[in-house]
């Protein structure tokens, strides 16, 4: 936004004459929706101008007359915003490349995917985390020890103390909590998760073949249900980089990934291809009003779907106490976004593209 | 429509007319075969999950074998029984048991031979006192008949994985050896059932509600191989040689003969049981014993021994060694004492020790061994503290979130008439979800949890789609029957696109992804074939002119 405004500024002087021209056709589309401004770049000089101008003339605020030029710049400018998503998509490639290359995983597997212990021990009082995790670490040099707090309505309701010890160590990984959170534990007051580290290895490898395979699937009835290639591609494209970009984001955020997250994942393929296919379907093979008048109803329904969707994901994410939906709603939010961008630029873009060259052809 | 609404309502005497219009609807909604047919498999959804909310007691979770409790008549749950209607204490000595601390602080104080009346929902049982108590297990009564998974009730589950591939048949009756030895030892409300994953391993499942590790570990993960040997040879051996094992309290116990001892800040208490061997077994015991010698003082015949001890091996490991009366030399005796010990810090814990040790190995000798070690790769024991806590909060985050996506509908169509039906339709799809649950008796744990919150999503997604696309019809003057074929164009599609690519989770990773799968598959099947039909006939007739 702020770049806009500058380049805006820089070229009032030289354009004030056509700008005044596009006046009207601007103060027309103020009326029309929101669009999030982060997802601009400054790439339309033209309008860009309409603005500096029109606030120098007329004081109309100018958060409106940004939605007209982003308004704008969507309708028109699609080929040069599919650089959005896909420099996203690229950055997030980089980041998971990077991580393959220095951990040799391109996640964080968490103790359910690479073996070791969980305990989860409820408190009434309140545990420093930080220092119950170095207290712990101190005793497994050699191992990777993780403290979590679990919270209900902001306060403290428990710990989960996790490290990638082997199944002989449990008891001993058990009796340093107990020492350093200074209470006595009753076997029935905590819980033991122990996954051995050949299960764990085969947990990562299966999980992630059922993705691989649960995408192909998916494909498929893609394919089989539009039978053309480019949109069903599309929808193909979008669900794979929202899955890609979630990752990367999870890794950024350094959340490590149990076998829930993984089904989260899943999850999110189905909620991705929800908005594309909805998309595509009002698109292509509805012939009422304009293309975008089209690409605007299937917006005003998806983002509706997206928002209850966030909301219900949101709430789960505060009052969880629970890592396994946690997880899950920590995935489905961040995918969630990345579904706003892949549907309504990246699909959007390549769907109109495809209507593009389909036109000139005929 | 829309503006026709308002229109009416500008106009204050015709508020009436709008009345009337809204009770036309609403009796052409309730008089729909679809939503009929609706209403009523709700009403048998709430008859199978069956709500309790106020019951009372606790519920009977298991009965040990040979204690007062079975000799007076009391019986372990069937597992056929459905949860709300199992057999619960009501009372003891009148004193009603409202929960399991009440349950254990009572019975803890019984003395040896205290007799006590016991009221449950079938009857008045009396009962005697015995040295381990009354041997009634107890547990929280379950409120409805849905079944509670591991992680929100608490518990153990076990992974196994044997170590050399079996065949189908193998692997079966390995699974009955399994079944039988837990259930012999005590322990009813498992689970046990195979899983295979991706690549073709096998893996055994193992859910235990009200389990010790250290139970399981004994139970499972050893083959318990038990074998007699007098002198390297083998006499006999667990599971085929043995016709009986003695588990009364006439034949079975603490051993009078040595009772309990203290030494070193140690108590040490020794057990004894009678075993029947087979003929074949005890005339290879004759062969074993008639060369051996006898030793001892010879003036007193009571202290006669033979010289080889017989000893007593448990998966290769001696676990005891028994000296042999001089009178058994070549004799073809088929009743043989087993005995063993067991240690504690405290006098009570070393007898309950023993008493755990002999209820293990009388288990073995019954049993027999299992036909392959297995390996535990994966062992989850569960609160039940934590259990309680992740319930209620599942249930409140449900609420929670029915509240949040509620506020979004409304802020976007600001029209109860499609607000109250999406809503209703949503806890129809819970409603019916949790009742084919309890009909089929599928766990639900915290994973089938998020397989609910998935359906609801796409649930209300769907429902989303099928307004927009009817409100939008109406402006290009769709008819009807296409603004809903529209709209189901869009539906089926996400349907597919959902079950699809939860189809390999039902096979992937030894099926602990199970539970999450099949409840999005049946979740989003239930609205795609039942409550969305239901909804766009109600929308049409709400929305129609």
């Amino acid at each position: 936004m702020e770049e806009d405004k500058e380049t805006s500024r820089q070229n009032t002087a030289q354009d004030t004459s056509k700008s005044t021209e596009n006046k009207t056709t601007t103060i027309e589309n103020n009326s029309i929706n929101l669009i999030k401004n982060d997802e601009i770049k400054d790439k339309n000089d033209k309008n860009a101008n309409i603005n500096a101008n029109i606030k120098n003339k007329i004081s109309i605020p100018k958060i409106k007359l940004n939605f007209s030029s982003i308004k704008n710049i969507y309708e028109n400018q699609y080929k040069k915003l599919l650089i959005i998503p896909f420099l996203i998509l690229l950055l997030a490639f980089v980041q998971i490349g990077y991580q393959l290359a220095s951990t040799g995983d391109f996640i964080h597997r968490d103790v359910s995917l690479k073996g070791g212990v969980t305990v989860t021990v409820p408190t009434e009082q309140e545990i420093d985390i930080l220092a119950l995790e170095n207290a712990v670490s101190l005793e497994f040099p050699n191992n990777d020890v993780g403290v979590k707090s679990i919270s209900q309505f902001g306060s403290q309701a428990g710990v989960i103390v996790e490290a990638d010890i082997s199944q002989d160590e449990s008891n001993k990984l058990l009796d340093s909590i107990k020492k350093n959170i200074g209470k006595e534990l009753n076997e029935n007051e905590y819980s033991v998760e122990i996954v051995g580290s050949s299960l764990g290895a085969s947990f990562f490898k299966e999980t992630i073949s059922a993705l691989g395979i649960a995408f192909v699937f998916m494909a498929i009835v893609v394919f089989l249900y539009f039978r053309t290639f480019v949109p069903s591609m599309a929808v193909i494209l979008a669900a794979f980089s929202n899955m890609v970009v979630t990752l990367a984001v999870v890794n950024i955020l350094g959340v490590k990934i149990s076998a829930a997250g993984i089904a989260a994942v899943l999850m999110l393929i189905g909620y991705s291809v929800d908005t594309d296919i909805l998309l595509s379907t009002r698109l292509l093979k509805r012939k009422e009003g304009t293309e975008m008048q089209r690409v605007y109803g299937a917006i005003s329904t998806g983002i509706v779907m997206t928002s209850t969707t966030l909301a219900a994901v949101t709430i789960g994410l505060i009052f969880t106490q629970s890592e396994v939906i946690r997880q899950i709603m920590i995935i489905l939010f961040i995918g969630l976004f990345a579904d706003l961008i892949n549907t309504w630029i990246q699909n959007v873009g390549i769907l109109r593209l495809y209507l593009e060259k389909k036109a000139k052809k005929m | 429509m829309d503006t026709e609404c308002r229109h009416i309502e500008a106009l204050p005497g015709k508020k009436g007319k709008k009345d009337v219009k809204m009770n036309y609807k609403l009796k052409k909604i309730f008089t729909n075969v679809r939503v009929i047919i609706l209403l009523v498999l709700l009403v048998l959804a709430v008859a199978a999950i069956n709500p309790k909310p106020w019951i009372q007691g606790v519920a009977i979770n298991n009965v040990e074998t040979n204690s007062s409790a079975a000799e007076g008549g009391i019986q372990k749950p069937a597992p056929s029984v459905k949860p709300v209607n199992r057999e619960r204490l009501l009372a003891i000595d009148n004193k009603p048991i409202n929960n399991i601390e009440e349950y254990y602080n009572y019975v803890n104080q019984l003395e040896l031979n205290q007799s006590v009346q016991i009221k449950t929902t079938k009857q008045l049982y009396r009962l005697r006192a015995k040295e381990n108590g009354i041997g009634l297990k107890v547990l929280d009564p379950q409120k409805t008949n849905i079944k509670k998974g591991l992680d929100l009730q608490g518990g153990t589950r076990v992974l196994l994985q044997p170590e050399k591939k079996l065949s189908k048949e193998d692997l079966q009756s390995l699974i009955d050896t399994m079944q039988e030895r837990l259930n012999v030892y005590g322990l009813s409300d498992l689970i046990i059932r195979e899983s295979n994953d991706l690549t073709g391993n096998q893996y055994i499942l193992v859910e235990i509600a009200g389990a010790t590790e250290e139970d399981i570990r004994n139970l499972l993960e050893k083959e318990g191989k038990f074998e007699a040997k007098i002198a390297n040879q083998t006499v006999f051996i667990g599971g085929k040689d043995i016709v009986f094992v003695c588990r009364s309290a006439n034949c079975a116990g603490l051993d009078p003969n040595y009772g309990c001892s203290a030494s070193g800040g140690q108590n040490i208490c020794r057990f004894r049981f009678s075993i029947s061997i087979t003929p074949e077994a005890a005339k290879k015991q004759a062969n074993a014993t008639s060369n051996l010698e006898v030793i001892g003082d010879k003036a007193s015949p009571g202290e006669l021994y033979l010289s080889e001890p017989l000893e007593l091996y448990l998966d290769d490991v001696k676990v005891d060694e028994l000296s042999i009366g001089a009178e058994l030399k070549g004799s073809t005796t088929t009743d043989i004492q087993i005995s063993g010990s067991g240690v504690g810090i405290s006098e009570q814990e070393a007898v309950l020790n023993t008493f755990n040790n002999m209820k293990r190995l009388q288990t073995v000798l019954i049993t027999g061994s299992l036909p392959v070690k297995l390996n535990i790769v994966k062992i989850d024991n569960i609160s039940p503290l934590l259990g309680k806590e992740f319930l209620s909060n599942a249930l409140l985050l449900g609420a929670l979130a029915l509240v949040s996506i509620v506020v979004v509908i409304f802020a976007r169509y600001r029209k109860l008439t499609i607000a109250i039906p999406m809503i209703f339709i949503s806890l129809s799809e819970v409603i019916l979800l949790l009742a084919i649950a309890a009909l089929i008796g599928w766990n639900m744990d915290l994973a089938a949890v998020a397989g609910i919150i998935i359906a609801i999503g796409t649930g209300v997604n769907d429902q989303i789609v099928i307004t927009d696309e009817t409100l939008r019809g109406e402006r290009v003057a769709y008819d009807w029957k296409q603004r809903i074929k529209n709209a189901f164009f869009i539906i089926m599609a996400a349907y597919f696109t959902i079950v699809v690519a939860m189809i390999p989770l039902l096979f992937a990773g030894a099926g602990l992804l199970k539970g999450f799968a099949i409840t999005t598959i049946i979740g989003a099947s239930i609205g795609v074939f039942i409550t969305r039909p239901v909804f766009v006939r109600v929308i049409e007739i709400l929305l129609k002119e």
